[in-house]
């Protein structure tokens, strides 16, 4: 396999990838680092590529672990190192758009501080779109284990959006 | 319409709603058109919808493309060891001098100033005749002027040739040489009258500058009439006529003193 060849395999796959290091590592400098190794150990090995049917799920595998390795070794620095998005709360915004942004920021603190396994399965369901069997494929669970993870998680989720927002009427 | 949206809320966070179930849900939820009491649920599917966005930054793949693609710098970087590094030194010196060389054999049919300087005066009268002027470059000929000072002394054709050369020579550095040179022979007896006889014909105000203070160095009495001429004549830059008028005079009084 050629680097063109590896690209195209890649490159589909790039935004995937960063998305998941993200969700994890919380930080774009570290998650471009994870994503480099990753694709670095892809490139080393390209041939024995040809015997995995999905190139995909074997980088979201990596990807994972890589990430999961990362926090481990400075599980410390973690909560320092984590990206806070400048947090405007409160005051109510007179455009929507800042709003969203807002709110969206809190989504995205919340979604954070999750279980890591409730993370993965909320992220690749409702952000990457992946259907059960491919989430089996990436995370080594059983379709009900995932279900009944992925309901807990969109459940906390609300839970605790509805509980910064204090809405009145709770779902 | 909400009845339905709200049994799929359900389904949905229980986990059980199908991609395309969830594809409507998002539809809905991005609609704009949410009813109030829903309106709590929609923030996440906004947030779903704009995480997809995230991407690495615009430098990563060229980064990585530099990492995964270092192979094709290697037979440059095996240069670096020191001892490819003399020998290409070494070829390359020696590719510079074979070529020099080559060059040099290839030109038979310039006369070389290495020949002439390690010649007799036979070379310079060769460079020096005068049906060898177009073939012979000014320098050369230059050259020939000035190495005949050391051997032409005495050699009553090599004063022919430079007087001819002063008086036809195309360039005007080729002319002024052979003045140069012939001042050095003035003890032999043709060479003032040629002075003379040049100083009728050149045009050059240069030239002719060089000639007056030669004849005038070499107290030359012969001369005085042609400075006359000269400074008779309008059509002559005024410096030269000047420069003949001082002439004149320093050989008039020069001969006064001497009588």
């Amino acid at each position: 396999m050629d680097l063109q060849a590896f690209n195209q395999r890649i490159l589909p796959v790039q935004g995937r990838l960063f998305r998941m290091a993200m969700l994890f590592l919380r930080s774009r400098v570290e998650a471009e680092d994870a994503m480099q190794d990753v694709l670095l150990r892809l490139w080393t090995n390209r041939e024995q590529l040809e015997n995995y049917n999905s190139l995909e799920a074997l980088a979201v595998k990596m990807i994972r672990n890589v990430c999961l390795d990362k926090l481990k070794s400075h599980n410390k620095q973690k909560m320092t190192h984590e990206e806070l998005p400048d947090v405007q709360t409160g005051d109510a915004s007179p455009y929507q758009q800042t709003e969203q942004a807002d709110s969206n920021q809190l989504i995205h603190r919340l979604i954070g501080e999750l279980p890591d396994q409730q993370k993965l399965v909320l992220h690749l369901r409702d952000v990457e779109e992946y259907s059960f069997e491919e989430i089996e494929e990436f995370t080594g669970l059983s379709i009900n284990n995932i279900r009944v993870i992925l309901s807990r998680a969109r459940l906390k989720l609300r839970e605790n959006y509805v509980k910064e927002n204090d809405y009145e009427s709770g779902y | 319409m909400n009845q339905d949206i709200e049994k799929l809320l359900e389904k949905y966070y229980d986990g059980e709603t199908t991609l395309e179930e969830e594809k409507d849900l998002r539809r809905f939820f991005l609609g704009g058109n949410v009813p109030v009491e829903l309106k709590s649920h929609a923030t996440q599917f906004g947030y779903f919808e704009s995480a997809k966005e995230q991407q690495p930054s615009m430098g990563f793949n060229s980064k990585l493309a530099a990492k995964l693609d270092p192979p094709k710098s290697g037979p440059v970087r095996r240069f670096t060891s020191w001892v490819t590094r003399i020998a290409a030194g070494l070829a390359l010196l020696l590719v510079g001098f074979g070529g020099g060389w080559i060059y040099f054999r290839m030109q038979p049919g310039s006369p070389e100033v290495a020949h002439i300087l390690g010649d007799t005066s036979s070379e310079i009268k060769k460079v020096l005749a005068f049906e060898q002027m177009p073939v012979t470059s000014a320098s050369d000929r230059i050259q020939a002027v000035n190495q005949s000072l050391e051997f032409g002394e005495g050699d009553r054709e090599i004063t022919q040739l430079l007087i001819n050369t002063l008086n036809f020579d195309p360039n005007i550095n080729v002319r002024l040489a052979a003045c140069e040179a012939l001042i050095y022979f003035e003890n032999e007896p043709e060479v003032s009258e040629a002075l003379i006889q040049s100083l009728g014909i050149q045009t050059d105000p240069n030239l002719q500058i060089t000639l007056i203070e030669a004849l005038v160095t070499l107290k030359e009495k012969r001369a005085v009439d042609q400075f006359q001429q000269i400074a008779a004549n309008q059509d002559i830059l005024d410096i030269v006529r000047l420069k003949a008028r001082e002439g004149l005079g320093r050989l008039v009084t020069e001969e006064k003193s001497s009588t």
